[in-house]
Parts: structure tokens; C-alpha cells; sequence
């Protein structure tokens, strides 16, 4: 097409990119041309191929077939170099930064040309120069691990613009940031457009979208189902329905549907107060713990959990989310506090005795310390009782497969046989095995750590239904997310923690801008 | 004083070299446990050299192509056929220490150990009673701060421990973490070669069968113990050497009053309390958490 002034020659061109992953297609005959000096979104679900499409644009990915044109000019697909050369740069999701480097050094190993040999001197200087003139502040001698995540970002956004970027794709940068740190990386991204970097955002959220973009794209199933088309013809409701689709798996009531594309405010309609009065389900009194490589230590916290409730926890990551599912599940030591459940104090009971007294755990990594890949389905679903068992106890293989496979399928788990390796099932189907196990009749108190992270639709509402029916049979829920949306559609009291301090209790109706500034600290 | 010190040097400088070779194998995200085989093919393919052509520089640049052919080797089987590294680094010692002893009984038709007339220059008369030690003795110091620039001062360097960290990261600014891990093996071969002449030729001029005795395991311990980072892994060489010393110097002092094995040994106790120590002082090991894997995300 030839550059005209109606047309402009496209910054970013694709066409016809297909990608498949084995039996898996995660991407099928997807073109678009993103025009230059704008901000474009592309949106979608988990699993719409968002992220493939990304690094099929910036080389880390080679396509089975198609094109990806710079500024008129073909690149080879599946070269990094290449691509960088033409001026892409892409900022992922969870950073690429090796943690022990410093900032200088995270800028200098992804640059090109002036010089081979550096001093630490000359090496500060010049990358403080060019975190200035992104008006990034840090110390650039500071380590990439000890850097807050937004901050982090930053000196991603920094790595990728050390070249001179002329495009620059963001994968999810949302996905790890506060409101206000999501108000300052798009201040920061209006900046770079002024500047006349094209920007491409994968984002979810259609509040994101609009509150930023020029243009929209909307991928579903690895196919784009519409756009580039200019944000302004397009109002929330029609975004919503282009990504989520007409096909959706199962009724999705009004909430659930807001809270999946992030559309507007969650109304909360089935917000319901537990019993007050009841025994606690959980009981934590100023519990403290001892400071890891993991992340902050637990400072004075305490939270009651009732019968027949779900309590949300908010927080940047990395804020003592998983100091708090370690310490009650008893895999770290408590500094001080103490926990109980249903009246019973368990702070000395190691994990096999709280899961007997009922706790239940949907942890953060469901492929690392949920299931183990390599055994099979009917070995990870019944570990829940053979761990309670005695040592000696005999184990009948035949009877727990037959128990397995009736327990998968009413589940709705889809499997070819009981004896698969777990690591063979879909990232929706190895979480149902997982609430199977966890969600038994006799769950008490169920953590659930980020369980619908990576899911695609279908697999999420699957799992927010099986807790809201959890707590419907009396259970207490602890769900930690950092999805703002999730956590209102479902909880029904939300705290948000802060360098392992609770530092908010809310509860619905929830105001995102309130939850927000308490996860910054900006109140209290 | 001085032969102790001349000692340490003497056991300490081939430790340092494969320790060096180590180093820049951890940094690309390889632990390397086959820097045994390789040093032990360096010093047999040194001294052989020495002896078939006469010429040193000869059968270093022999040793250290066997070496480097090693090191490929060792890439391809990790890299290409997707071994474990541990096992295939415990593979590459085995061929090492087997591959040498067939050699000399290949061409000997003994097992016996093999004398070559020379072996590598020595400092010489000028350097007074330091003067028995090998140049590459003297050269030590220069190749630790060569290999320091490298890793430290480097774009290279840089791209190097970002594989070994974070692979996924390399990859994304368009580096190929195999590409590197190659280039790094390969230039640890050379110090292994380097470091096996030391041994066999550096101070004596002989080669026997498992001559390294361990020493390739010992040089794996000082890169963990000195946390991957070339001058603190080259004292933790020279440290253990120190204990090596020791235990000799002790033997000759205590005689039959302390068991004999127990002061042969010290130098392996050392390895073991240096590395506890490390994770002691460092919180665990940072690689750790990747034991022996080869990452590519």
C-alpha cells in the first residue's frame, strides 16, 4: 500500500501470523497495521494469544507462516536482532532483567556499539544521563531484585528505549500495578508519544483501553476479531461483548462479565455479611514472621475469617502475600502471634495437622507446588488423604483411580485417563485438579493464591463459581489476587496489605480509587 | 618460608586455572563438574606432546585443542542432546580419566607413567630460589584480572551472566544463551589445557594415570565457594592449596602421631567446610535454585 496522506505508511505492519505451539494454535492468519505515533491497545483474554502475538512482533518468537513489515521494510521473523535493528522493542510482562545486575549494568548488556571495555564510572554516568532524560528516578547502582516492581518497570521501559526505539510494545504492563502506578506508567507512556514512539499495549482491562488508547484490537481464540478501530467509535459495552464473545462456555452473570474485561465497576449485587457471631473459621492475632528471600515479613497482622465469607487481599505483589499463605499453612516459622482455627489454636500444629483441622491451599504456582507434573492424575488428586494417612498405611492404587476419575469428572476436568501425567492438561484443567483436591467435603478454610492467574474465561468463572459454592456450604476463604476486578466481583470483605502490614479493611461497595491509595500507602 | 610458599604456588597455579575454568561456566549458567576431565586430558596430552615432538609450545597447543574438542563435546551433549549437565560434566571426567590411560597404554603398552626429557620453561636464576616455578606460575596473576575484565568489564561479560541468570532475558535483547554457553566452555577449555600442563609439566615432567586425583572437583568447589567471581574463586584455589600445604607440612612435623590419611585429607575437609561457609556467609547459593538445570526461559 503506498503511503499516502489519508493512509500513512503503517509503523508496524503484520500480516497473516500464524503460530502453533505443538497441537495448539495459538495464533491463526492474524494481521493489522498499526499506524505511527499513536497508542494502540490490543486486547483480549488470557489465552487470545496477546503475548504471542507480541513476541512474534519483537523476534523472540518465529511464526509458522506470515509477515512482519517495520516501516515498509520486511524483517526476518524469529530474529531479536533484526528486529531490534528496525527499531521494536517489547517490555514483558514480568520483567527481563537479570536480578542480581545492576541498573547500569541491566541498560548496558542490552545496548549496542561505543566501546567494549567499560569502567563502573563511565558505565553510571552514561546510564544515569539516559534515566534522567526518561525522568526515571533511581540509583543506578542499585540491584534490579531490590527494586520496587514499579520502579522495575521503569527500568525496563529504560532498557528498551537504550536503542532508538521507534516502536515500543508492552505486554501486560498493568498487570502487576497499583491504580496509581497504572496512572503514572500511561503519563509516562503519553510522554513517549509526544516523543513519536508508536506504542503498542496488550492490556484486559477495558477501562485501560479507553483510558489510553488510540486505537483498539480485540484477539479471541488466536484470531483477531476486530480493530485496529479508533477508540472513540467504541463504547465498553460493545468491547466487552468482542471479548468475551457471543460463544462464552456458560451463562455469565453481569458482574462477572465487568470484572472479566475490567468494563466498570463491579455492583457487587450478591454482597452478603457473614454471622458475626460465629466462631472464626480463621483467627490470626498479631502474627509476625521472620524476614525471607521471598519477600517482606508478616508485621503485627490480624485477620478473622467467619463461616460463609471470602476475604480479598489486595497489594502490589511481592507486598508479604506469600509470607501470609506460608505462615498459615506452617511452612514458615512465626516471629510472633498466634493462629487459630474454629477456636482451636494450631500456631504449633505443622501443616499435616491444620489440613487435618480442614485448611485447604490453591497455592501461587500451580505447576510448581500444586501439582507435580510427572506423576499422575490420580497421584496428585489423592495426596490430599495419603498424606494424612499413617507411614505404613496400604495403599490401593485401583480403588483411588476409580475414586479419581469420578471425583475429575464432576469436576468437569477435561482428561484422557487418570494415569496422564498431570503436565499433559491445559493450564484451566491442571487448576480444576487442583480445586478438586482442595475443595473436598471437608475443606474448612480454603487459601486460594492467585487461583485464576492465566486462565482463560471458561476456567475462570468455573473457579469463582466453586468458591462462591464453597461458601455457600459454610466454608472461610482467603483469596489473594492482584486483580482489583476479581477481588470486588467476589469477596465480600476486602483487606490490602503493604510490606506485610494490613493497611485497609473494606468492604463492598468497594472504591477502586480508596483500595488503590492504601495499596501505595497513600492513606492511613 | 620460601618453599612453602614455592608449595603453595606449585599445587595452587593449575588449581587456579581450572578454577577460572569453572568460573566462566557457572557465569553462562553450566555447573561444570567435567573441569576433572578436561585437566587430566590437558596434562596427559601435554606431557605425550612434550615427549612424541619435542617442542612445548606444540603440546600445549595440542593439549589445548584436546581440550577444547572436550569442551565442544561436552556443549553438544548438554546443549543439543539435552543431558543433564551434572551427569554429563561426571561423563566428561570419566572419559578424561579412562581416555588418558588408554592413550599411554595405547602407545606404551604400559600403564606405567610417562617421562617426557622437558617440561614447560621455568622462571629461572633470575627469579633467585623462585626460579624452579613455571612461567605460567608468574602469568596466574594476569590471567585472573584478564578473565576479571571479561566477565566484569565487558559487554561480553555482561551477556555472559545474563544467560546463566536469566536466559529469558538474553534472549529478548537477541542474545543466544547456547551461542554463549558454547563460547564460554570453549574458553575454559583452554584453561583447563593450561591448567593440566601446570600440573604434569609446570613443576614436574611426568604424567600418571589420575594424576589430577580430585583436583578438577577441588577447582568446582573454589568457583562456588568464591560465588562465581574470578579473583574470590582464585583465592579460594590458593586457599585450599594453603591447606594442602599444611597437611604436607604437617605430616613431616607430627610424623606418626597424627594418622597419615587424616592430613592427606585436609585439603577435601577444607572444600567441604569452605563451601559451607559460602552458604553461610551468602544466604545459599543463587544459582542454586536452578541445580545443575540448563534454563532457556
Amino acid at each position: 500500500m503506498p503511503a499516502t496522506r489519508d493512509h500513512p505508511q503503517p509503523a508496524l505492519r503484520c500480516r497473516d501470523i500464524s503460530v502453533n505451539f505443538g497441537d495448539v494454535t495459538a495464533l491463526s492468519e492474524v494481521s493489522a497495521d498499526f499506524a505511527p505515533g499513536m497508542i494502540h491497545a490490543v486486547v483480549g483474554q488470557n489465552g487470545a494469544g496477546k503475548t504471542t502475538f507480541a513476541r512474534v512482533a519483537a523476534g523472540l518468537i518465529r511464526p509458522d507462516a506470515g509477515e512482519v513489515i517495520v516501516a515498509g521494510n520486511a524483517v526476518r521473523t524469529g530474529n531479536v536482532n533484526d528486529v531490534r535493528q528496525a527499531g521494536v522493542e517489547l517490555v514483558h510482562q514480568s520483567f527481563a532483567l537479570p536480578p542480581s545486575f545492576t541498573v547500569a549494568e541491566a541498560m548496558e548488556f542490552g545496548a549496542s556499539g561505543s566501546g567494549f571495555l567499560y569502567s563502573r564510572r563511565k558505565l553510571e554516568q552514561r546510564w544515569q544521563a539516559h534515566l534522567e532524560s526518561l525522568d526515571v528516578k533511581v540509583d543506578d547502582r542499585a540491584r534490579v531484585r531490590d527494586l520496587p516492581v514499579e520502579i522495575q518497570q521503569s527500568v525496563e521501559i529504560a532498557r528498551a528505549l537504550v536503542a532508538d526505539a521507534k516502536i515500543l510494545i508492552l505486554d501486560e504492563p498493568t498487570a502487576v500495578l497499583s491504580p496509581s502506578g497504572i496512572a503514572n506508567l500511561f503519563e509516562r507512556i503519553e510522554k513517549l508519544k509526544q516523543r513519536g514512539v508508536t506504542i503498542i499495549l496488550i492490556l484486559h482491562k477495558i477501562r485501560e483501553v479507553l483510558s489510553v488508547a488510540d486505537t483498539v484490537t480485540v484477539l479471541r481464540g488466536g484470531m483477531r476479531v476486530e480493530g485496529p478501530i479508533d477508540c472513540a467509535g467504541i463504547n465498553a459495552g460493545q468491547l466487552a461483548e468482542l471479548i468475551i464473545g457471543s460463544a462464552a462456555p456458560r451463562e455469565i452473570n453481569a458482574d462477572d462479565r465487568v470484572a472479566l474485561t475490567g468494563a466498570g465497576t463491579v455492583a457487587h449485587a450478591e454482597s452478603h455479611s457473614a454471622d458475626t457471631t460465629a466462631i472464626p473459621m480463621l483467627e490470626m492475632q498479631s502474627v509476625s514472621t521472620h524476614r525471607d528471600a521471598e519477600g517482606p515479613a508478616l508485621e503485627d497482622v490480624s485477620l478473622v475469617i467467619r463461616p460463609h465469607e471470602i476475604v480479598g487481599v489486595a497489594g502490589v505483589e511481592g507486598n508479604g502475600q506469600r509470607s501470609l499463605v506460608r505462615a498459615l499453612s506452617a511452612l514458615s516459622d512465626l516471629a510472633g502471634g498466634t493462629i487459630s482455627f474454629e477456636g482451636t489454636d494450631v500456631t504449633r500444629k505443622p501443616l499435616s495437622g491444620r489440613r487435618a483441622a480442614g485448611l485447604r491451599v490453591i497455592p501461587f504456582e500451580r505447576n510448581v507446588e500444586g501439582l507435580s507434573l510427572s506423576s499422575a492424575l490420580w497421584e496428585n488428586w489423592s495426596v490430599r488423604e495419603l498424606l494424612q494417612k499413617s507411614l505404613l498405611a496400604l495403599i490401593k492404587p485401583a480403588e483411588l483411580r476409580k475414586r479419581c476419575a469420578q471425583a475429575l469428572t464432576s469436576w468437569s476436568v477435561v482428561y484422557n485417563d487418570v494415569s496422564q501425567p498431570a503436565g499433559a492438561l491445559s493450564g484451566g484443567n491442571a487448576q480444576k485438579v487442583i480445586l478438586a483436591r482442595e475443595m473436598d467435603d471437608d475443606a474448612r478454610l480454603i487459601l486460594a493464591a492467585q487461583p485464576t492467574r492465566g486462565l482463560d474465561i471458561g476456567a475462570t468463572t468455573f473457579v469463582w463459581q466453586s468458591l462462591r459454592s464453597a461458601r455457600e456450604r459454610g466454608c472461610g476463604i482467603l483469596l489473594i489476587s492482584s486483580d482489583l476486578d476479581e477481588i470486588f466481583d467476589i469477596c465480600d470483605r476486602v483487606i490490602v496489605v503493604l510490606s506485610g502490614r494490613i493497611v485497609g479493611d473494606f468492604s463492598a461497595p468497594y472504591d477502586i480509587a480508596e483500595v488503590g491509595a492504601a495499596m501505595t500507602g497513600a492513606v492511613r | 618460608m620460601d618453599d612453602i610458599i614455592i608449595a603453595i604456588l606449585r599445587s595452587g597455579t593449575p588449581l587456579v586455572y581450572v578454577t577460572l575454568a569453572g568460573v566462566i561456566a557457572q557465569r553462562a549458567g553450566v555447573w561444570h563438574l567435567g573441569l576433572e576431565g578436561l585437566m587430566i586430558t590437558g596434562a596427559c596430552a601435554t606431557i605425550l606432546g612434550i615427549y612424541l615432538s619435542g617442542s612445548v609450545v606444540l603440546a600445549l597447543i595440542v593439549a589445548i585443542a584436546a581440550c577444547v574438542v572436550g569442551s565442544i563435546l561436552f556443549w553438544f551433549v548438554i546443549e543439543k542432546l539435552k543431558a543433564n549437565p551434572i551427569i554429563a560434566g561426571l561423563g566428561l571426567t570419566g572419559l578424561g580419566l579412562g581416555g588418558t590411560a588408554l592413550a599411554v597404554q595405547s602407545i606404551f603398552g604400559t600403564q606405567a607413567a610417562v617421562n617426557a626429557p622437558f617440561g614447560l620453561p621455568r622462571l629461572g636464576p633470575a627469579f633467585g630460589s623462585y626460579g624452579v616455578l613455571s612461567v605460567f606460575v608468574l602469568l596466574m596473576p594476569v590471567f585472573v584480572f584478564a578473565m576479571w575484565v571479561l566477565l566484569r568489564r565487558t559487554r561480553f561479560g555482561l551477556k555472559l551472566a545474563a544467560c546463566g541468570e536469566h536466559p529469558f532475558a538474553a534472549r529478548s535483547v537477541g542474545v543466544n544463551p547456547s551461542a554463549m554457553r558454547l563460547a564460554a566452555l570453549m574458553i575454559g577449555g583452554v584453561f583447563c589445557a593450561i591448567g593440566g600442563a601446570e600440573l604434569a609439566a609446570g613443576s614436574l615432567q611426568i604424567f600418571a594415570q589420575n594424576m589430577t586425583s580430585g583436583r578438577g572437583f577441588m577447582a568446582f568447589a573454589a568457583v562456588i565457594f568464591g560465588a562465581a567471581h574470578p579473583v574470590g574463586a582464585a583465592f579460594a584455589a590458593l586457599f585450599f592449596a594453603v591447606v594442602g600445604a599444611i597437611g604436607i607440612r604437617a605430616q613431616l612435623i607430627f610424623g606418626d602421631n597424627v594418622p597419615h590419611d587424616l592430613l592427606l585429607g585436609l585439603p577435601y575437609i577444607a572444600t567441604i567446610f569452605g563451601i559451607w561457609l559460602s552458604t553461610r556467609l551468602r544466604g545459599g547459593n543463587k544459582t542454586a535454585a536452578s541445580f545443575g538445570e540448563l534454563r532457556d526461559y
